[in-house]
């Protein structure tokens, strides 16, 4: 149907200032569920990379085990485990697509790894995207630091097939955490 | 509009479905069929994409003026589609996870433009809401029946049940994106056959009446 100009702009206008509108309303209705989620989802990650488990109630399990940390400008957790105090200590560094962030749980002596847990990644879904995968996760358990991490028969290590950048970069950020992160740890202590 | 109603029913499920007869909407259903439950989530975000802004787009169709009826078309749907991802994201925050782009990427899927396009414009409001609905309905049982043989094939499980009673070695080719581009062409292969066979019947039918 022909219309004139002025009637386009108006109901452009229109337009625009409803759905931008409804979507603003519901923005707002949920936005505190949506960060208390993310936050929760934080919290199990981190509990998660020293192997404690946090069932339904994630904030209590939390507040209970978890006590706050600072290493110059990061922060980082002790947590009770069942095993004594582990540190689960934030790292971050390049993927094949973005930055890749989480946090690796370290035993209290600082000689091994007691998991993984990333809370941040672009990595290609059903590829890259499978390093959040428990299989590949667990293997980085109880892993001792005497070495260099690599992806080899001695190490039981596997990278993921498909995803060799990825796999890679995972690999290369860890090693970089324990020659920086964990060194700089060792001399505060 | 008993009969109106019946007619997009059956051809939106089957005779021009969007998947297996239009090849569209394929990105998604190379990306999320690795597991039943994420197709569903997806396949109820299209449908609830497709029927209410096909239903808004239909309502709106004597007022809106030609020369911008795709951008309002993109407005509107973008609106419903950004809506489906903050309440899957406050709802079912692990879905939303395990979606990870997708949702967001439903404005993209050409089934829901196609039906504003080829239907809405045309047609009056609840025929059209209902029409997007179907479509999307086309579109999420297409994907369940891919999840179900990649689930089963690939992970053993249904749902995330376990069903690998046989205890068979789950095939990696059927969790990464390619292994649905077999069960994809497989489906639109029997789907073809079956409408060639039919074609031929009716060839046949004419001919023996002749």
């Amino acid at each position: 149907m022909k219309k004139g100009y002025i009637y386009t702009i108006i109901f452009m206008a229109v337009v625009s200032i409803v759905f931008t509108g409804l979507l603003a309303g519901v923005n707002a209705a949920y936005k505190k569920k949506i960060a208390f989620n993310q936050e929760a989802v934080l919290k199990s990650s981190i509990l998660l990379s020293v192997g404690v488990e946090s069932g339904d109630d994630v904030n209590a399990v939390f507040a209970e085990k978890a006590q706050e940390n600072k290493l110059g400008d990061t922060t980082y957790y002790s947590i009770e485990t069942d095993s004594g105090t582990a540190f689960a200590i934030p790292f971050e560094g390049p993927g094949l697509w973005g930055t890749i962030r989480g946090y690796i749980g370290v035993a209290s002596d600082l000689q091994s790894i007691q998991g993984i847990a990333f809370t941040e990644q672009n990595e290609t879904p059903g590829l890259g995207g499978r390093i959040e995968e428990d299989w590949f996760k667990n293997q980085f358990m109880d892993l001792s630091l005497e070495t260099v991490i690599t992806y080899s028969g001695d190490s039981g290590l596997d990278a993921i097939t498909g995803a060799t950048s990825t796999s890679n970069a995972v690999l290369k950020i860890i090693n970089e955490f324990i020659s920086t992160t964990l060194k700089e740890l060792e001399e505060a202590r | 509009m008993k009969n109106e109603l019946k007619t997009v029913f059956f051809r939106n499920l089957w005779r021009e479905n969007p998947v297996i007869r239009q090849i569209l909407g394929i990105c998604s259903a190379l990306a999320v069929t690795n597991r039943m439950e994420n197709s569903l989530v997806m396949g109820l975000g299209l449908m609830f994409v497709t029927a209410f802004s096909s239903l808004t787009l239909s309502a709106l169709r004597n007022h809106i003026p030609d020369r911008i009826r795709m951008i309002v078309q993109t407005l509107v749907i973008a609106a419903y589609v950004i809506i489906v991802d903050i309440f899957i994201k406050a709802n079912l925050p692990e879905i939303s996870a395990a979606l990870g782009p997708y949702v967001g990427l439903i404005i993209t899927n050409c089934i829901i433009m196609g039906r504003a396009e080829a239907f809405a414009r045309k047609n009056p409001p609840v025929l059209s809401f209902f029409d997007g609905l179907f479509a999307g309905l086309g579109y999420t049982i297409i994907l369940m029946c891919i999840a179900l043989i990649r689930e089963i094939l690939g992970f053993g499980t249904i749902f995330g049940f376990d069903v690998n009673f046989l205890n068979f070695t789950t095939w990696t080719i059927m969790v990464v994106p390619p292994g649905a581009f077999f069960m994809i062409a497989i489906l639109i292969w029997v789907a073809s056959g079956i409408t060639d066979r039919r074609l031929k019947k009716n060839e046949n039918k004419q001919k023996g009446a002749a």
